[in-house]
């Protein structure tokens, strides 16, 4: 595009400049070399810690790695600048350059030509032939036509001449290839405008809400598949999807098996006990005289139970995984999610009467006696069963389709391009006396050889008929 | 481990005799050492390809989960990749390099230490398999040996890789060429390689190849990482080193289609893309932190 710096205003000028500039096909492995070139920092250098990590780690470096963005590199500006002025490059170059290209795919064809252009190809080849022009003619038909290609012919004089073509689709490949990146990269912007993130824990049983949507999802079981070695295979959850109240679908997820419902997704990701709650505490009577204990009794979370041979009931009301008593506010607490000092809480009954509401221990059974005003039965926590919780990546991103469409299409491209090869075949067919000559020539667009071996084709069959192999 | 660990061990014997027999070939330059050779070539595929099969009945899995298993497959596939090439191109010359690469990645896969060797089960990420595969094979009881998102993008990949390799030894070859050449020198043995450009438009023949199945292998990761982790491409060093990879081997194409880079600039260009390759490999599962257990 030629520049025209009169009669046009300032924009014009600065828009047909840019246009100029990026018209430019030494731009692309500018860009394509400063893309690898600046990634390879991304995988140096650690990405996304917080800044202490970057001066301590590189003393001389940290301050400009972070005023750069080298910490978030492929979110910086100046990445995304990179790859914007990749999709402005395609664009404008596939502007300038596709309207011809397609303009002479179409208006090709060439029906009378001037023979000496033949000699002139790359690739050239000529045969003398003793036999009479149309019985040569008939060989070159034959074999143009059996080699798949697409002919147009004339005479002329006495002379033939052919021409002849395949595989121009190849031609497209690259520009499938470029709108296919475009096509992904609209689809990653999208991903990053209307897409999130986020993340659920559910308790086996519990319903939620899923994250920006109408709808619920309630986890109906959470397991753990092993190997017969003990080593861990898989982790499962059995969703139910609730829409409007009305129980949608129920579906078994795993790690690499998402549950998909109106563009939102839920992924596996972890999973753990309740820390502040069981499923059931398991309760023994204990004969603080004897020292014998009793049969367990479990009892379900927030159910009340009689402790068989004792005047008792007792009910849950409360669990702490790893319990921790803090002085300066008098109140208890877990210290972590792991069950490192599991307690419960009792509210024990003579009757209706409530006598005591103690904290009992599992791994100190009897440091603190559960009914204070009773000399003869203490009560131990002997075991539990946990409240499973499964831990679900919930995400959604509206671009990954797009991002597969585009992936499709670069298939296409790449078909076109690296497996389709467009090659225009020129033959002159011409007798001199008793015998007739014959000039072969043309061009592909690449893979060289292969054209080499195809004019060999062509003249062997032509020299030699259907006895060539 | 035993059968195929055997098979590894025959194999390995078989590249190192191939090799050995190429070059007696462009040595010696008798027809019966090359055919010979030729036909090794053929035997250690089949070897390779029995290292595979007996892992796969070992692991109960498709052999592609670890770095040993992925070094054999590298191995099986630049073998077919060659024998292709020595088929269409009767060039075996070339078979001195591309087996010489061969031999020096059954050395790398023998010292690998035990713990990348081992037959493992997969742990729950890496258990992508395809239901409708899964059903297909149930009918005959083989269920297991389903293959996923994740084999597929190993598989792709690992062609693309072995396509890159024979690229690498076309591009040395190049060079070596070609340097004789400018110095106006003359070798015997140079002399037997392919023209430099025949050499150049087969290197890029093999980019052709190599480029399309990393594009593949890099987008089934893509499809596998959506489904495992929610999102298709989370910028590790792995992926993030397959992308820099990809786009010096497009600098590579527009180099030479949009700006007539050929011969020696596309050739050290070629080299330049192996080696990026043996660090997205290698370099990126020892140097640097990622997602990626290997490969
Ligand atoms: C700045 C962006 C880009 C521009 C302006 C651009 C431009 C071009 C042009 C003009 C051609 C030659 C077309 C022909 O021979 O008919 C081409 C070929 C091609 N481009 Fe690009 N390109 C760009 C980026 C990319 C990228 C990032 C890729 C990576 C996949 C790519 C893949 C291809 C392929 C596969 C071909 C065909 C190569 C062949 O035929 O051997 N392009 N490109």
């Amino acid at each position: 595009m030629a520049r025209q710096s009169n009669g046009k205003s300032l924009w014009g000028r600065a828009f047909s400049n840019l246009w100029y500039f990026f018209n430019s096909l030494k731009l692309t492995i500018a860009v394509l070399i400063s893309l690898a070139t600046v990634s390879i920092l991304g995988t140096v250098v650690e990405q996304n810690k917080p800044v202490e990590f970057y001066l301590t780690t590189y003393p001389r470096f940290g301050k400009l790695i972070t005023a750069v963005n080298v910490d978030n590199l492929f979110h910086s500006w100046w990445y995304t600048a990179l790859l914007l002025a990749l999709a402005v490059n395609i664009i404008v170059c596939t502007f300038e350059r596709f309207p011809p290209k397609w303009k002479s795919l179409l208006n090709h064809k060439q029906e009378k030509f001037d023979p000496k252009v033949i000699e002139r190809f790359a690739h050239s080849r000529s045969v003398s032939v003793s036999a009479d022009a149309a019985a040569v003619n008939d060989r070159v038909g034959r074999i143009l036509k059996k080699m798949r290609f697409n002919v147009v012919s004339s005479v002329h004089g006495g002379d033939y001449f052919y021409y002849a073509w395949k595989g121009a689709i190849s031609r497209l490949g690259s520009d499938f290839t470029h709108i296919s990146l475009l096509l992904m990269l609209a689809g990653s912007i999208i991903g990053s405008y209307y897409g999130y993130k986020d993340y659920r824990f559910i308790y086996v049983g519990d319903t939620v809400d899923a994250p920006n949507a109408e709808f619920k999802i309630r986890l109906d079981k959470f397991w753990v598949d092993q190997y017969e070695t003990g080593q861990i295979k898989q982790y499962n959850s059995l969703i139910t999807v609730i829409d409007h109240g009305k129980e949608v679908l129920t579906k078994q997820i795993w790690v690499n098996e998402p549950l998909s419902y109106r563009g939102i997704r839920f992924y596996q990701s972890d999973y753990g006990m309740a820390w502040d709650r069981v499923d059931t505490a398991y309760i023994a009577p204990k004969n603080i005289k004897t020292g014998v204990v009793g049969a367990p009794v479990p009892i379900k979370w927030g159910a009340t139970e009689k402790i068989p041979g004792t005047k008792y009931s007792v009910k849950v009301v409360g669990y702490l995984a790893d319990f921790a008593y803090d002085e300066k506010t008098n109140s208890v607490g877990s210290i972590s999610a792991d069950a490192n000092n599991p307690a419960v809480r009792l509210e024990i009954y003579n009757g209706d009467k409530l006598v005591a509401s103690p904290w009992i221990f599992r791994n100190y059974p009897g440091i603190f006696p559960a009914i204070p005003a009773d000399k003869g039965v203490d009560l131990v926590f002997a075991t539990f069963k946990p409240i499973l919780y499964s831990g679900l990546s919930v995400n959604k991103d509206p671009g990954t389709n797009v991002v597969w469409a585009g992936a499709l299409v670069m298939g296409v491209g790449f078909i076109f391009a690296f497996f389709i090869f467009h090659r225009r075949v020129w033959v002159h067919v011409r007798q001199e006396g008793l015998t007739t000559e014959v000039k072969v020539g043309g061009m592909i667009n690449k893979n060289n050889i292969l054209f080499e071996k195809e004019l060999k084709r062509i003249t062997e069959f032509v020299e030699k008929g259907d006895r060539s192999k | 481990m035993i059968l195929s660990l055997l098979f590894f061990t025959f194999s390995f014997v078989f590249y190192v005799l191939t090799a050995v027999l190429y070059a007696g070939h462009w040595v010696f330059k008798k027809k019966w050492l090359g055919q010979t050779a030729t036909a090794m070539s053929y035997i250690a595929l089949a070897s390779t390809t029995l290292i595979l099969i007996f892992r796969a009945a070992e692991a109960r899995h498709a052999p592609f989960s670890n770095l040993f298993e992925s070094m054999i497959l590298f191995i099986w596939a630049t073998n077919v990749g060659y024998l292709v090439l020595e088929y269409k191109h009767k060039q075996r010359v070339i078979g001195v390099f591309v087996m010489t690469i061969e031999s020096i990645a059954m050395l790398s896969a023998a010292l690998l230490p035990y713990k990348f060797k081992s037959v493992e089960p997969l742990n729950p990420a890496l258990q992508s398999k395809w239901h409708w595969m899964q059903d297909l094979l149930s009918h005959v009881g083989l269920e297991q040996y389903a293959i996923g998102w994740l084999d597929f993008h190993v598989f792709s990949t690992f062609v693309g890789y072995g396509a890159f390799a024979i690229s690498f030894g076309l591009g040395i070859m190049y060079l070596l060429k070609g340097w004789f050449e400018e110095k106006g020198r003359s070798n015997v043995l140079i002399d037997m390689f392919p023209d430099t450009a025949m050499l150049d438009e087969l290197g890029y023949r093999a980019i052709a190849w190599g480029f399309p199945f990393l594009s593949i292998g890099i987008i089934s990761g893509a499809v596998w990482a959506d489904y495992a982790w929610g999102t298709y491409w989370s910028w590790d060093p792995k992926e993030t080193w397959s992308l820099i990879t990809w786009l010096i081997y497009a600098t590579y194409l527009h180099a030479r289609v949009t700006r007539g880079w050929r011969g020696k600039r596309a050739a050290i260009l070629s080299v330049a893309g192996f080696l990026a390759v043996i660090f997205l490999y290698w370099g990126v599962s020892f140097v640097l932190p990622g997602l990626h257990a290997y490969a």
